[in-house]
């Protein structure tokens, strides 16, 4: 058959509102990585089965790999690219501390899905991280460290939001200490 | 992988997807949360010139507890309260089906939908050319069963089971209007053909009864990993029980058959009688006893066929209250 023609679609990236002509069957993933140069989410199995792709469409994480860039038309998409401001977010830095990042080419993957659990529920327990995480797969940490990560940036971003309490940081340096 | 090109089209409403699929017919197929479809679409696996997509039909998304919209997002109704109250097992079964992230685009008519799986089918197009295909893809000829006319790929979605077990029907909508078919009878033995849906007709909803939430309701699943799997095995079961009295109960089997399996039939003997361990093994092995199960997912017929009886009596179970020691795990 006759490829079907391009057709321009307007959406917001990381808080910058793009316009990009895409074909009725690209994916998301391939548009945010050739025409946006967002090559921060990463390409995987690209069938679903690893979550190197993830990023939050609305707010929702979601696999780039699966969404044609079509149903992006008027969505918000953050990528990884878009958690920093302009210092890493809590998770960025936690992931690097805890060493829950060997060679990286999940680590998008799954700070997108933990910030996108972290956004519903701000305290989650280990087996509530897991299960939010289970949709990414690592194949150098053993995901200890990634959960610690996670728990980290939780505790510090309910930290920010608390009044000062010496103890509380001095548990945390304790329980996470640098270079883990 | 490039996905093949297809034209997309977006209709806003049911009426307008009915026309759609009417006017392509086997040259369109629909996708909602484009879990399942697009990776086949991705494997070169029976892909359409024409993709419908049912995302923009606001009707198929909204759910209550006697009713869910085929569009309804697994995740949203995993999550919410009313269900989780109400009818417990549909957010349990919707918790063990793939991973989190595809529950965030998967849909529940979606899972309805998913299509029948094999390992000489689910294999990349150069892996199938390897062997001239099969019966369900570019072959003519089937790879498990030699001679066989029809496609045994296995019904591979999670619901289905548990939905039939708790009596529920579908609204289906096509060019002649709605109908309502009870979900039991939704699916066909034949892999490829799969369900009774006409040509131009859409999965609506699923109703469930209000009687089900009265009806105590186990769903234990087998897979390789305990993420991103489909079932090599689901086990459903929803009892109406006294204590451990059995009243009444069905038993209906995912991923051993190309349809959901009923089982009910292997059980009555048991209904009146008291559950302890030793009925509910039972129960078990009579569910299990002279099932045809085909070599073709990723664990052994006869592994499978053992853990028939395991995960029955395990949900016989659960549902009288009854959990097995060292048995709590939801799988």
């Amino acid at each position: 058959m006759s490829q079907p023609p391009k057709e321009v679609i307007k959406f917001e990236v990381n808080g910058r509102t793009v316009e990009v002509a895409v074909r009725p069957y690209d994916v998301l993933l391939d548009v945010l990585r050739n025409e946006l140069d967002l090559i921060g989410t990463k390409r995987g199995c690209d069938q679903g089965s690893c979550g190197c792709c993830a990023i939050h469409m609305d707010g929702r994480p979601v696999l780039s790999c699966l969404t044609l860039a079509k149903w992006a038309a008027g969505k918000k998409i953050t990528t990884i690219e878009g958690l920093a401001n302009p210092e890493p977010h809590p998770l960025q830095t936690a992931f690097e501390t805890c060493g829950a990042t060997q060679c990286g080419f999940c680590t998008p993957g799954f700070i997108m899905s933990a910030k996108a659990l972290l956004d519903r529920n701000a305290e989650p327990d280990e087996a509530t991280i897991k299960e939010h995480i289970s949709g990414n797969v690592c194949r150098c940490t053993g995901y200890l460290q990634i959960v610690e990560a996670v728990q980290k940036a939780s505790e510090e971003l309910l930290e920010k939001d608390r009044p000062h309490d010496a103890s509380v940081v001095e548990r945390n340096r304790q329980t996470h200490p640098a270079g883990r | 992988m490039i996905l093949p090109p297809f034209t997309l089209h977006e209709p806003k409403t049911v009426d307008e997807a009915v026309a759609l699929k009417t006017k392509f017919g086997k040259d369109a197929d629909f996708v909602a949360g484009g879990t399942d479809l697009l990776c086949n679409y991705k494997y070169e696996i029976n892909a359409k010139p024409h993709v419908i997509s049912l995302g923009t039909v606001t009707e198929l998304k909204s759910f209550d507890t006697t009713r869910i919209g085929a569009g309804a997002l697994l995740d949203d109704v995993m999550t919410d309260s009313g269900m989780r109250r109400d009818l417990p097992v549909i957010p349990a079964a919707i918790g063990v089906i793939s991973s989190h992230l595809l529950r965030q685009t998967g849909t529940v008519g979606g899972n309805l939908m998913v299509d029948t799986r094999c390992f000489w089918f689910n294999q990349s197009k150069f892996w199938r050319d390897s062997i001239s295909g099969c019966l369900k893809s570019e072959g003519d000829a089937c790879r498990v069963v030699w001679g066989a006319k029809e496609c045994v790929a296995v019904y591979s979605g999670d619901l289905a089971p548990v939905l039939i077990t708790l009596g529920a029907s579908v609204t289906i909508a096509g060019p002649k209007g709605r109908r309502v078919v009870p979900l039991g009878e939704f699916y066909e033995h034949d892999g490829i053909k799969r369900h009774v849906l006409g040509e131009g007709e859409l999965l609506v909803e699923i109703r469930i009864p209000t009687e089900a939430r009265t009806w105590k309701a186990s769903y234990r699943k087998l897979r390789t990993r305990e993420s991103f799997d489909f079932p090599v095995l689901g086990v459903a079961v929803a009892a109406k029980v006294d204590g451990d009295l059995l009243l009444d109960a069905h038993v209906n089997l995912g991923a051993v058959h190309t349809t959901p399996l009923s089982r009910d039939g292997a059980i009555s003997q048991f209904i009146g009688k008291r559950i302890d361990e030793a009925t509910a093994s039972e129960i078990g092995e009579a569910v299990a006893d002279g099932l045809v199960i085909h070599n073709n997912t990723a664990m052994t017929p006869a592994y499978r066929r053992k853990m028939v009886a395991v995960f029955t009596k395990r949900c016989f179970l659960d549902v009288t209250g009854k959990r097995a020691v060292a048995e709590t795990a939801s799988r």
